[in-house]
């Protein structure tokens, strides 16, 4: 049995009906999908087990943080705002405590394949960002998070590639360094606003993480300056998606398009997906999250 | 009020938010009866219920309910 089928019939055990949600989303994905979920699920398993724990420890963590997601998606249409609006207000909440970071990011990393929306994120990345890394000889993944986009970018990277993944959580960071498992990786403990000036890439990736911050055109503008004048830059980031850590609400793909634009930043090639097999006009109607990324470069 | 007109309530802001006027709700009414009742829509109509009966659910309380009758109750008891 795949470790995405034991997955997802320890979720149906524990909850039928989001199983449910999550077959019906994901059926349809083809073979890719499942290749890809098995193979990141089976490295994610493998920390697991280095840990001394199993795959029931990151199903716990991922039930919770779905059961403080639909807290916070109730929050958000009772009010239409985030419930956090500063970065102390989630540093507090959040970054400085251990137990929820915990629930957050193995919760995450099992939604990378378990929600559609998620995994339509990292096909286009592997589809398109060799294309544009080119000849290139830096890359850098500002937030890593769960460590899904440097071990793909791993895959698909000239093995004389330098690879520097910054994160400004300790938990986020060995999370990532365990699941990847690859000594070809920097990994620095930092803010991208602490990189020197001569620190300059051909590819960055920052994939969700404009939601995170007050003031997004200042950090994209700061991921500017570290980019060559022709490098790319993949950028994700979610439009009425509230979660206990997002600050930034984008309400729509205009928003989000007026924020590369004022970071001095054009689209190349976009990608947007409803986080619900529903129209564009009821993902409006009922503020379900939608997904944007965009490969993006600087202007002139 | 009784669960009647709470009921009555409750079909007239589903029908207003699903924009859906011949909807009707029994007590023993699922979300699988509904088209456009799934987990996304709940949420939004459970704060339509809020408003209308000035009221507040936990998080725990409105994933629990198996059905429309469930939901009564538990406006009648917050009222």
């Amino acid at each position: 049995m795949s470790i995405l089928t034991t997955v997802l019939e320890k979720i149906e055990a524990r909850d039928p009906q989001h199983a449910a949600k999550i077959r019906e989303n994901t059926g349809g994905l083809g073979p890719d999908y499942f290749a890809m979920a098995n193979r990141f699920f089976q490295k994610y398993q493998r920390y697991l087990e280095h840990q001394g724990l199993t795959l029931d420890y990151g199903l716990d963590r991922y039930l919770r943080m779905h059961e403080a997601m639909i807290e916070e998606r109730t929050q958000f249409i009772r009010s239409g705002e985030y419930s956090n609006g500063s970065f102390a207000e989630v540093e507090k909440a959040v970054y400085a405590n251990p137990e929820v970071m915990e629930y957050h990011m193995h919760g995450l990393t099992l939604a990378q394949f378990l929600w559609f929306d998620q995994y339509e994120r990292i096909r286009f990345f592997c589809d398109h960002m060799l294309g544009y890394f080119a000849k290139g000889s830096r890359y850098l993944e500002v937030g890593g998070g769960h460590g899904l986009y440097v071990n793909e970018a791993l895959e698909l990277l000239p093995l004389d590639t330098t690879v520097d993944l910054v994160d400004i959580s300790q938990t986020s960071l060995t999370l990532a360094k365990g699941i990847v498992d690859n000594n070809r990786v920097n990994y620095h403990l930092k803010n991208i606003f602490d990189f020197s000036a001569t620190d300059i890439y051909d590819f960055v990736t920052i994939g969700e993480v404009l939601e995170h911050v007050e003031d997004p055109v200042k950090l994209l503008g700061k991921i500017g300056d570290h980019m060559t004048d022709t490098g790319v830059c993949y950028m994700t980031t979610p439009i009425n998606a509230p979660m206990i850590d997002h600050i930034y609400l984008f309400r729509n793909e205009d928003e989000i398009r007026e924020m590369i634009a004022a970071a001095g930043f054009e689209v190349v090639l976009e990608k947007s997906v409803i986080s619900e097999k529903v129209s564009s006009k009821k993902a409006a109607l009922f503020k379900i999250p939608v997904m944007y990324a965009a490969f993006i470069r600087k202007i002139g | 009020m009784n669960q009647t007109e709470i009921l009555s309530q409750i079909t007239d802001v589903f029908r207003e938010i699903l924009d859906e006027d011949a909807l009707v709700l029994e007590a023993s009414t699922t979300a699988q009866d509904v088209e456009d009742w799934d987990s996304l829509t709940h949420i939004v109509l459970v704060v339509g219920i809020e408003e209308r009966f000035k009221i507040k659910f936990g998080s725990k309380e409105i994933l629990a309910w198996k059905n429309v009758g469930e939901m009564c109750a538990s406006v009648s008891e917050k009222l």
